[in-house]
């Protein structure tokens, strides 16, 4: 069913304290915990995304033997408040043959898409702000404002260079999305279901019990996911839609000040949201490696620290990436997803399908190990 | 009370989005109220339990369909274009005689007795109907549907979106002398 | 009370807000804090220091259209899978695995002959459907 923070919160004494002093009005004591979770959740995920801006520059400089940011606070670590506050004192320019009114709901359409994202991301086991049946699709399928976003932007700048990489980005985040969705429905077959409770309840225990490892079919599943995944939040090596070299900025040249911020941010939390997934998905999410039946919040917290921290792996992985390998070609990048990562994404769900049928079921750890 | 409050939200988004569709004379503006719309009827879904079905709306709509719309208004060239056309009468000599009128108040006519048959039967129902609760959620309730009852229907819908492949494909296909 | 089908719209719907908000707030903070000196030159569409001819709004290649269009038929037949997919593990253990997996790979089957159609007729092909365009102009 449906859980969320305030289902899981009301398992305790203090929720009933808490309740009278709302009045007994269940509706408001339930918005004002999810205010509140949400402001934190933001408020961390914000935070990640103006540290991954640092971080960004900070192992690039370590990739190309330079120092990077060192100047604001101690090793840099303030450059992106400093970074934060120039945008807003920049000055907003618009260009005047702009469509204003999609110039203002771009950024903020990729905000909303991005934001909403975040309300089925499983920190922890009972710390998800919702549960939902259908979590992973709904995650899917708001996500997809972003590409339309993207191309909003690149048409409301009415800039040559922005029209280009808004075309190029919708194409590419509608394309890669066929990959992504055909990756997560073997997940959803394996676990049963497509709420990301059942997904990550799934693989609790020691590593082996993780998705990633279940069957080799998962196994090639995770990698066709996670190189879906780095095309749909635009990354280098598919970073075409704002490739620096050919098309100054793609869809963003026009946009300066704070809605040039809020798309970077958009970006960078959307890379911790789909880290954040993958982690969900294939990687076993939140689970304690030992099985620990008490269920109090100090173990809540452990599990968000063990999710935060796999997160923040993959994300460096990711911008590891980013400053490893060249970016690709359009026609390059049309045949990788159409014509190697959807076939394999395909034969993945058959095989993973045929494997819980053949083998009942079971992981390749059950068929080692005998249990 | 909250779901009160987001049908209402989400019924004015629906229906403000939609008129603005109708008035607004960009056509890329339309497409995005379009898009508003689409979201808000997301929203009535939710509201009504139909998790699944709201979320489909999106993924479908939203992210497909919309942005579809966007490429083709793209194919004419956007903005420049289009802002000319909106003189119906004058531009197609077939609007606005008398069998248009006609046509058009037939149409509308049986538009509103279907309507007034629609709402009547959600007038008379009985509001205290709930689902089955022998499934845990409405995704697992599809499901079985899909396999069981409904089986074939799943199996031709397959069959129908192949030849929306192939005949979107030959459409788009540039055409050889 | 809220029934506790409809609890989880709540965060889904604040974070959205939350994020409209921000977008606002951040706008107005910088309408206070950021100069304000517009010129023509200033707000013309940048085109590396040269005069932008024309506007950017022109017509564009159809096989953007196409892709839109093989999209939106992958995601509906994904649509479909999912609840299929979400009881495939429960009707396994129901006995019932061998009858869920024929209508599954049958069901994959379809799509894989389209796949392997617009892969066979070149449809899939970025810079091949190109060049025919080109020779068709040239004719």
């Amino acid at each position: 069913m449906n859980q969320t923070v305030v289902s899981y919160l009301s398992q305790y004494e203090f929720y009933d304290s808490l309740l009278a002093l709302f009045g007994n009005n269940q509706g408001l004591l339930a918005f004002t915990i999810f205010l509140i979770v949400a402001l934190i959740i933001v408020g961390l995920c914000a935070t990640i995304g103006g540290l991954g801006t640092y971080a960004e520059r900070k192992i690039s400089a370590d990739l190309q033997q330079r120092i990077g940011p060192n100047r604001v606070g101690p090793y840099g670590l303030l450059q992106f408040l400093a970074d934060g506050v120039k945008m807003m004192t920049k000055e907003d320019v618009m260009p005047f043959t702009a469509d204003k009114m999609l110039f203002y709901l771009a950024p903020m359409l990729a905000l909303v898409g991005v934001f909403a994202t975040l309300a089925v991301l499983p920190f922890s086991s009972g710390f998800a702000m919702a549960d939902l049946n259908v979590g992973v699709f709904y995650l899917i399928a708001i996500s997809s404002l972003v590409g339309l976003a993207v191309f909003l932007g690149g048409y409301a700048s009415n800039s040559k260079w922005s029209m280009l990489g808004g075309m190029r980005g919708a194409s590419q985040i509608i394309s890669y999305e066929i990959p992504v969705t055909i990756s997560i429905l073997a997940i959803t077959l394996l676990a049963g279901g497509m709420s990301f409770g059942t997904i990550v309840g799934m693989q609790k225990g020691l590593p082996i019990n993780w998705f990633i490892f279940h069957n080799p079919f998962a196994f090639i599943a995770f990698f066709v996911f996670f190189t879906g995944a780095l095309a749909e939040t635009n990354r280098a090596p598919f970073d075409l839609p704002e490739a620096e070299s050919e098309l100054v900025s793609g869809y963003h040249t026009e946009y300066t000040g704070m809605r040039f911020g809020f798309f970077a941010l958009a970006e960078y939390i959307e890379v911790f949201v789909v880290c954040g997934v993958a982690v969900a998905l294939f990687l076993g999410g939140s689970n304690l490696p030992v099985d620990i039946k008490l269920d109090i919040i100090p173990i809540q917290i452990i599990e968000v620290v063990i999710f935060l921290t796999k997160t923040l792996l993959l994300y460096y992985v990711v911008i590891w990436i980013r400053w490893t390998l060249p970016r690709l070609r359009v026609d390059q990048l049309m045949s990788v997803c159409w014509k190697y990562l959807t076939p394999m994404a395909i034969l993945n769900l058959v095989g993973c399908a045929i494997w819980l049928v053949v083998f009942n079921g079971k992981s390749m750890a059950d068929m080692v190990f005998g249990h | 009370m909250f779901i009160q409050i987001l049908f209402g939200l989400s019924a004015l988004l629906t229906i403000g989005c939609a008129i603005a569709v109708a008035v607004t004379k960009n056509i890329m503006h339309s497409c995005v109220f379009l898009l508003g719309s689409l979201i808000g009827i997301a929203g009535l879904y939710a509201t009504l339990g139909a998790d699944f079905v709201a979320v489909t709306q999106i993924m479908v709509y939203v992210g497909g369909v919309v942005i579809l719309m966007l490429f083709a208004v793209m194919l004419t060239g956007g903005k420049d274009y289009v802002s000319k056309a909106q003189n119906l009468l004058g531009l197609a000599p077939n609007m606005g005689n008398k069998w248009t009128y006609t046509i058009g108040l037939l149409v509308s006519l049986v538009f509103i007795l279907t309507n007034v048959k629609l709402v009547s039967s959600v007038i008379k129902a009985n509001p205290a109907k709930t689902f089955g609760n022998e499934f845990p959620s409405t995704v697992n309730q599809l499901g079985h549907l899909l396999v069981k009852d409904h089986v074939l229907a799943f199996e031709l819908s397959s069959v129908l979106l192949l030849g929306a492949l192939v005949g979107a494909a030959i459409i788009a296909r540039p055409r050889k002398q | 009370m809220i029934p506790a089908t409809f609890d989880g719209l709540m965060p889904i719907v604040i974070l959205m807000s939350i994020a409209v908000l921000l977008f606002w707030g951040g706008h107005f903070a910088s309408v206070i804090l950021a100069p304000k000196k517009p010129s023509h030159l200033k707000s013309t569409p940048y085109e590396c220091g040269e005069q932008p001819v024309g506007s950017a709004w022109s017509m564009f290649n159809v096989r953007f259209y196409v892709v839109g269009l093989i999209f939106i038929i992958f995601d509906v037949e994904s649509v479909l899978m999912f609840p299929v997919a979400s009881i495939f593990r429960e009707m396994n253990d129901m006995g019932q695995g061998g009858y869920a997996l024929i209508i599954f790979l049958s069901f994959i089957s379809i799509l894989i002959e389209g796949i392997a159609y617009c892969w066979k007729k070149g449809d899939l092909d970025w810079v091949k459907s190109y060049q025919v365009s080109l020779n068709d102009n040239n004719k």
